[in-house]
């Protein structure tokens, strides 16, 4: 089995007034895993719900491999889908629920008993094909869910929050899980979450959605080392922000002074957009750390002791709250609630954002 | 385990005697007005006064009896299936709307439920009579030349009883379908099911426990209905309570409306104990149809 291409281009999800999905692209390649990525009313599922064809477009089209299937029915899209709550049918069997979809397209009893099981056995739940899904817990009905959305050798499989129902332990099992699957099946999955970290561990790439607008599009590594806006930088990990003034902006970098008088240098691919007077600077948290010269002036306001860690949380003169990450190595100088410390960064560990956006 | 041992269990703020306390009124008024004369008049049909079973003989010795016994159970099935055809999407669109539209669904359901039974079944009378709105309305229409005899007739006693008792078997249809998660639906079709296929293998196994229960109680209270088919039904209709309520006030013949009355319970009991048993087995195999 293979997994094929999706295209969703320019696609536009409208009800009366509201726009849920705004001029959205997305080309995702055979055997890719997508995750779309955002808040609630980010736009995320309506996409997937348009993709199963649950939802229709205003405006744009949805390609299957070559297929144009905008306006083609649910059920003749040959898609399998994984919904957040399981969705097994409570009155049959495990065996005739991963059967149903083969029981659709009217395959032979005997067939559908054998490809039942076969497809219960990728997700070793062998054992389990005589039991009703009430006797099973929240993971192992996932597991039957999923086996149920391959058992017919689907072309895509749509996966709508399908981990966010369990609890940690067996979602992170339930993430091998999929992966596993996905590397034997080859199959195209585009994967829904508002959990970021799902996201960045599971998806080939992800696509950050705000307001049913596509933010970024691109591999966990870019979204994190590299956001294209601010809210992707604010939405993806933990991010600190400050106001600061630009000093000078060319084609080889930018030169802006930090709270406290302190002038930094950012190297012209840590600029994203034109910043000109005011900016914002964007620096992950265990990038920071205390600095002898320059920097920025802080006031320690708690330290949070966690092992190899430790989380400093200070206030930049004037107000805002920065959150450092500090290995907690030998030589560090013991720190102390109000003492005042400077804390710098790498040229290459801040961003430079035009403010506001 | 009983409606009443878990009550008293979970109910850690009541105590025993307050709970039955609590029961004692209607428990009262039940054996007072239900109860105690129930069993005097099944008495009065078995000892009159020294114990006879002449009375029940002639209910199974009289072919005319029985006759109208089997006709009142056939009414009573054919007016539950005509309930189940007819409520079933009504109670299918009630669960799938929302807001403002299905509160006027519901008002419409429930609104019928709050006037008379005599009130609806008048209703029908002005309906359906020679001269009524069904018979000018053909007439005006010039589709039919003479008014059709369409009061006391047995398809007007059986839309009349379907009209009166359709809420009780749309309101437990509606509660089970609502209980449905709309993404079952949404799974079977993605899976690849057409729209029947969605309702055959899904949507109506599902909904079996609302059926049955709507249907059990559409089909005893047909049973023993009385006002309507008295009403709009004529002599060639007539049903079992029609015939009791014939012996007790026109015959006043006491014990023989007792052996019918006797009859008619245990019949009712029987196909409530058969209904019970296939629900209850149903439960325990996970809702299974």
């Amino acid at each position: 089995m293979h997994g094929v291409s999706v295209g969703i281009e320019r696609l536009k999800v409208a009800y009366g007034p509201v726009t849920a999905v705004n001029d959205v692209s997305l080309d995702i390649a055979p055997g890719e895993f997508l995750a779309l990525l955002g808040p609630s009313g980010s736009g995320k599922t309506t996409i997937l719900m348009t993709l199963a064809g649950f939802e229709h477009p205003s405006a744009g089209r949805i390609l299957i491999g070559s297929d144009d299937v905008t306006t083609r029915p649910t059920n003749q899209r040959n898609i399998g889908m994984v919904f957040q709550r399981y969705s097994l049918f409570p009155h049959m069997s495990v065996r005739d629920n991963v059967a149903f979809p083969l029981k659709m397209r009217g395959v032979a009893k005997g067939e559908r008993a054998r490809l039942a099981e076969a497809a219960l056995a990728k997700v070793r739940l062998a054992d389990f094909a005589g039991r009703m899904p009430a006797q099973l817990s929240g993971g192992q009905q996932q597991r039957v869910a999923l086996a149920r959305a391959i058992v017919y050798e689907p072309r895509v499989l749509l996966m709508d929050e399908p981990l966010s129902a369990l609890d940690k332990n067996l979602r992170e099992e339930m993430q091998l899980e999929i992966l596993r699957l996905k590397e034997q099946l080859g199959i195209t999955v585009v994967f829904v979450t508002h959990d970021q970290q799902e996201a960045l561990t599971m998806a080939d790439r992800v696509a950050v959605l705000s307001n049913g607008q596509l933010q970024q599009l691109g591999s966990p590594r870019d979204l994190y080392e590299a956001p294209a806006n601010r809210f992707v930088a604010g939405f993806v990990g933990e991010m600190n922000f400050l106001d600061v003034a630009v000093v000078r902006s060319g084609a080889d970098g930018a030169v802006v002074r930090l709270p406290g008088g302190a002038q930094a240098m950012l190297p012209p691919a840590q600029i994203a957009g034109s910043v000109v007077g005011e900016a914002v600077l964007a620096v992950r948290p265990e990038r920071l750390a205390p600095v002898e010269t320059g920097g920025v002036p802080v006031t320690v306001e708690q330290v949070v002791y966690s092992g190899a860690t430790m989380l400093l949380v200070a206030r930049v003169d004037g107000g805002a709250e920065i959150r450092a990450r500090i290995g907690t190595h030998a030589g560090l100088a013991p720190l102390a609630r109000g003492q005042r410390i400077a804390l710098g960064w790498a040229p290459d560990a801040a961003r430079l954002f035009p403010p506001g956006a | 385990m009983t409606m009443l041992a878990r009550w008293f269990r979970g109910g850690r703020w009541l105590s025993p005697g307050a709970g039955a306390l609590l029961l004692l009124p209607f428990a009262l008024v039940m054996a007072l007005a239900f109860v105690y004369p129930l069993f005097d008049l099944l008495s009065q049909g078995l000892f009159a006064p020294n114990f006879t079973t002449a009375h029940y003989q002639r209910v199974f010795d009289q072919p005319v009896y029985l006759r109208i016994l089997w006709r009142t159970l056939l009414t009573a099935f054919s007016v539950t299936v005509l309930c189940l055809v007819l409520g079933f999407p009504v109670a299918y669109l009630l669960a799938r709307l929302q807001g403002f539209k299905a509160a006027v669904v519901a008002a419409c359901i429930l609104l019928p439920l709050w006037s008379s039974v005599l009130v609806r079944t008048y209703a029908w009378v002005v309906m359906l009579r020679r001269e009524g709105l069904v018979n000018s309305g053909l007439q005006s229409l010039g589709l039919i030349d003479a008014p059709l005899k369409l009061l006391y007739t047995e398809g007007a006693v059986l839309v009349a009883m379907a009209h009166v008792l359709l809420p009780f078997v749309v309101l437990p249809i509606y509660g089970t379908l609502k209980n449905i998660p709309p993404d079952y639906e949404r799974a079977a079709l993605v899976m690849g099911a057409k729209r029947f296929q969605v309702f055959r293998e899904v949507i109506l196994p599902l909904s079996m426990p609302g059926v049955a229960s709507g249907s059990l109680m559409v089909f005893l209270t047909a049973i023993g209905f009385y006002v309507t088919p008295a009403l709009i039904g004529g002599p060639q209709q007539m049903m079992i309570s029609t015939l009791i309520s014939q012996q007790v006030r026109e015959l006043l013949n006491w014990p023989f409306a007792s052996a019918l009355v006797g009859v008619l319970l245990v019949v009712v009991l029987g196909i409530a104990a058969v209904f019970n048993r296939a629900i209850g087995i149903d439960r325990l195999t996970g809702g299974k149809a």
